[in-house]
């Protein structure tokens, strides 16, 4: 069984070099030959500075080139190399070989999504569900380029800068139950997005962005099991931006009652 | 093979493709824009831009000064129309994103902040914490999506251009998903690809960074600008080579050597500073404290880690935990995370590592290239603003800047050009696919992608380091001609169509493998030192110094199938800054003086 | 055609397979006492409106063994349940700002106790002043 989720920090300094040898459990799906994934192991020799993700790159340019898996920048910010480790969502490029030695490490695609090959999952669900929410500013009160920035002041900035930290990676899609039980869900990162705008000063789209939040694949799909804040590589909380949006949509709810154009204005 | 008809291609969803996107989009709404790339946009390179964006904002600041910052940092290589223009747009841009909502750092009254940053005069760089070009390229990929004339293609791998009549006319590509091939048409094709920096060993870069772009109009016969300029930053993590932002120093990092004495003072950036100063210490060009680097290295003055190699240590111990983690918490939790080091208690271990190409497809001010039809914009563009070694923070501007160029230049394009030949360039696609299947169904080959790729960025970094000699460069140009050799004899392990990324690395790597040759080619005829190319050699060390006579001029690498590439020369374009000596520290201070007391 | 055949997998006894999902239906199914426990005080209420025998039969009740156990039983859950339910605090409560940064999530679990342990205090007084 999966230990908790906590965030692994080098012990002792500078890595040394002396080789160690560890194994490294692979869910391997091939579409075009296999009927279900299944599992192969290799052994990689490694060095105390190596992460997963280059034990994984060990594997695709010494044993087998078709082992098939996205990353990019190595350093948490891009958002690519997402994996199941030992059942757990992470980004592969900031785990650590040395912290899983000397017992096997099991890898898998991430969770809750449909598996194109090996480690790589469909994402144009998830994209599709940014696209949804109008991921843009809708401007309060417009400016031309010659009357400069808006000032935004401390207060303001703290309201949204959090929720801004997203990198996509879709850790909090695979860590969401629900997400998993109803595919439709716009799911946690996608709800944070639609918070930062709503919360930005600059944006006036909250009243357009309400319909999304209270309808069938909203919020209240949600059952706070919470986490997807506790695997965030970036702190961003997404699930209280969800959840912080049920009070919001029910406030827009009865607030309707009131005033016809609901109460996001 | 799928076919779509679009008016604007545009290759590459990083900062200057989603800029040139959004440019076409606002400008003719009726402009049918294929955006196809790689990654999904928000992946792209531009994501891991660390220190921020240059654009004048103080009242004390101004154009003229900006203007000479960057032409004097790129040792007098730059174009200076180009630069004119470019630092009298940088502000309009850097507002324009700040109202489509990137969420720059602020002043404590609400207006957005701007730090110090590596040879600049002035505060200049807009920043958003330490994670600019992540926040520049989400807000940009965000603000995109409002514009339904943009059709993206995302994850689809572009294998060469289509050129009918004298003009480009679009792309095919490999959807990934699939392994099948789309034909992209367009009146105007805009690269954006991003550098090459993966051509080397040790580099801040990401996976993606291999020069496709630069490639495909490279062997189009557009010529590579400048490729011997290749900019090391002097604070990487060792071995991974991740980035240490210069805004560390911006903000008041020291740099010291194992003595833990800060060793910039000998080498003309002095004298020593306790707060950081413009162009002083720590806070000078990027060519030049790469440089220090390297001689406190043969002096036996770095420190020395069995695993680690040379280092020396970034310092930001005396700027507290507090203002750390507020202005640099990227930089905090990756020292934390991939080091075990905490920067408030210990100094970083650093050394220099490749960051940047300040040369590619050569374009004119208006980016588009010898080619008609083809643009390129961004770090796989030579539009002439770096010359022989980029300031920081001049780059992400550049995306935003020569994104919208770009975009509304393409749009003039599309909107007088009738449609292509359909017919022909069905064919010309087809071709392309059979060359590219070919590469993947071949068999009996005995080479792997991973031993060509890990012998070139050796080589490379042999040959094309921070110093140079004809020797080892020599070395490096034969050994790329032999990978060349090698390349065709290529075996794959993967011959399937879905998500072949076995496949898609070889493809990679025949593009890295022109690119690097370009760049070992263009730094062994060019005998003289300026900026990031620095020669040891020549009679009696003669290429150890500047010569205007001969080589204040552009390199051009061409290509020649099957061959080396052919370098010629150009013309740098100056309008009122002649070439002075380059100086940093006090003497740059008494250079400004005596330039401002000639002019009055 | 394409070739692509995405797979996926099911979602079958998801919840067995990390400690934070059991504990999550733990707290979920502890719910279930909290609404047993209030069918049995409402049971109360009927009965005392039913006249006074009702109500001495409902107090009888109380106090058999068995109802016992199951108030014991009901403690213990919704303890748990209580527990587990101000944890999600920071999770579920819109984040408290104070001077520009947010409050940690330990002071709102910490607050939400102490209130939670003054109000109980506070009605155990009342029913203590009340009884005497």
């Amino acid at each position: 069984m999966a230990p908790p989720v906590k965030r692994q920090t080098r012990k002792g300094k500078h890595p040394m070099s002396e080789q160690k040898i560890i194994e490294i459990e692979v869910l391997r799906y091939k579409p075009e030959s296999d009927q279900a994934p299944h599992s192969e192991v290799y052994k990689v020799p490694f060095t105390d500075d190596m992460s997963v993700l280059q034990g994984v790159q060990y594997i695709k340019d010494n044993f087998d080139g078709s082992l098939t898996f996205r990353w990019s920048c190595r350093m948490a910010i891009c958002g690519s190399c997402g994996m199941m480790i030992n059942g757990i969502p992470k980004l592969s490029c900031e785990s650590f070989l040395r912290d899983y030695y000397p017992n096997r490490i099991t890898i898998e695609a991430l969770a809750n999504f449909p598996i194109e090959k090996d480690l790589v999952v469909d994402l144009s669900g998830f994209i599709e569900k940014l696209e949804a929410i109008q991921p843009y500013i809708i401007p309060k009160e417009p400016r031309t380029l010659e009357q400069g920035e808006y000032i935004q002041t401390p207060e303001q900035f703290s309201q949204y800068i959090q929720f801004t930290s997203c990198i996509n990676c879709t850790l909090c899609y695979a860590a969401c139950p629900q997400v998993g039980l109803n595919p439709d869900f716009i799911g946690p990162a996608a709800m944070a997005l639609l918070h930062r705008y709503n919360m930005d000063s600059r944006d006036g789209g909250q009243a357009q962005r309400m319909e999304l939040v209270a309808s069938e694949e909203g919020v209240y799909n949600c059952s706070a099991v919470g986490y997807c804040s506790e695997v965030c590589p970036k702190h961003v909380d997404p699930g209280n931006a969800v959840n912080v949006n049920k009070i919001n949509a029910a406030k827009d709810y009865f607030l309707r009652f009131l005033s016809p154009k609901g109460g996001a204005q | 093979m799928e076919i779509y008809k679009a008016d604007v291609v545009i290759v590459g969803g990083g900062g200057a493709g989603l800029r040139a996107a959004i440019a076409v989009a606002e400008s003719d709404p009726s402009l049918k824009i294929a955006l196809v790339s790689k990654v999904y946009p928000m992946r792209s390179h531009t994501v891991a831009a660390e220190g921020g964006a240059a654009g004048v904002k103080r009242p004390d600041d101004s154009f003229d000064y900006h203007f000479h910052d960057t032409v004097g940092g790129g040792d007098w290589l730059c174009e200076q129309d180009v630069v004119e223009y470019f630092v009298k747009q940088a502000p309009v841009e850097l507002t324009q994103l700040e109202h489509w909502g990137c969420p720059w750092s602020r002043t404590a009254d609400g207006h957005v902040n701007v730090r110090p940053f590596g040879g600049m005069k002035i505060q200049r760089t807009w920043f958003a914490a330490d994670k600019s070009g992540f926040h520049i390229l989400h807000t940009l990929f965000q603000t995109s999506i409002k514009y339904p004339s943009i059709k993206r293609f995302d994850e689809y791998f572009v294998v060469d251009l289509l050129e009918d009549e004298g003009r480009c006319q679009g792309v095919v590509a490999i959807e990934m998903a699939t392994g099948e091939f789309t034909m992209i048409e367009g009146k105007s094709v805009i690269l954006a690809t991003g550098g090459a920096g993966r051509v080397f060993r040790e580099s801040t870069l990401g996976g993606i960074v291999t020069g496709d772009g630069m490639a495909l109009a490279f062997r189009h016969g557009v010529a590579l600008r400048d490729m011997e300029f290749v900019q090391y930053h002097p604070t990487c993590m060792p071995i991974t080579g991740l980035l240490f932002t210069e805004a560390c120093r911006g903000e008041g990092g020291y740099l010291v050597n194992k003595d833990g004495y800060r060793y910039l003072q000998d080498y003309g950036l002095g004298p020593l500073q306790d707060k950081p100063k413009n162009k002083y210490m720590e806070l000078g060009p990027r060519d030049r404290l790469s440089q220090a680097f390297w001689y406190e290295q043969q002096k036996g003055r770095t420190i020395e880690h069995p695993v680690m190699g040379s280092v020396v240590h970034l310092d930001l111990r005396h700027l507290g935990e507090a203002y750390l983690r507020e202005r640099l918490p990227l930089i905090y939790e990756m020292a934390e995370t991939f080091m075990g080091i905490d920067p408030a208690k210990e100094p970083i271990p650093v050394r220099a590592g490749v960051h940047y190409t300040m040369g590619g497809v050569r374009v004119a001010g208006n980016c588009e290239s010898s080619l008609p039809g083809l643009f390129a914009i961004g770090e796989c563009a030579s539009v002439g603003i770096h010359g022989a070694n980029r300031l920081g923070s001049n780059s992400l501007t550049e995306l935003l800047v020569f994104g919208k160029v770009a975009g509304d230049e393409a749009v003039k394009k599309a909107q007088s050009l009738p449609p292509g030949n359909s017919a022909t360039l069905l064919k010309q696609a087809q071709a392309a696919e059979q060359r590219v299947l070919a590469l993947k169904t071949k068999t009996g080959g005995t080479e792997r992608v991973a031993t060509i790729r890990k012998e070139m960025v050796k080589s490379m970094e042999d040959g094309c380091g921070i110093f140079r000699v004809a020797e080892t460069m020599q070395a490096n140009c034969d050994k790329l001609a032999e990978l060349r050799e090698r390349f065709k004899n290529i075996n794959l392990d993967d011959k399937t169509s879905v998500w072949n990324t076995d496949w898609l690395s070889a493809i990679e790597l025949d593009y890295q493998l022109d690119v690097a040759q370009a760049m070992a080619h263009s730094a062994i005829n060019r005998t003289e030192s300026r900026g990031a190319h620095q020669r040891l050699d020549g009679p009696d060390g003669a290429y150890k110094v500047r010569d205007d006579v001969n080589f204040l001029k552009h390199s051009d690498a061409f290509y020649v199938p099957g061959s080396a590439p052919r370098i010629t020369y150009g013309d740098v374009k100056i309008t009122k800054s002649p070439p002075e000596v380059r100086v940093y520290g006090a003497a740059g201070e008494k250079a400004d003086q005596e330039r401002k007391a000639s002019h009055v | 055609m394409s070739k692509r055949r995405p797979y996926v997998r099911p979602m079958g006894g998801w919840w067995k397979k990390n400690p934070f999902y059991v504990e999550y239906m733990v707290h979920e199914s502890t719910a279930l006492f909290v609404a047993a426990y209030a069918i049995t005080l409402l049971v109360g209420l009927v009965r005392l409106g039913q006249g006074e025998a009702a109500w001495n039969g409902w107090l009888e009740a109380m106090k058999s063994p068995l109802s016992i156990v199951a108030h014991l039983a009901f403690l213990v859950a919704i303890a748990y349940h209580a527990f587990t339910w101000f944890k999600l605090f920071p999770l579920t409560m819109p984040p408290i700002i104070v001077n520009g940064k947010k409050l940690e999530p330990e002071v709102v679990v910490g607050s939400g106790w102490t209130a939670a342990v003054l109000a109980a205090l506070a009605l155990l007084g009342i029913v203590w002043r009340i009884a005497a």
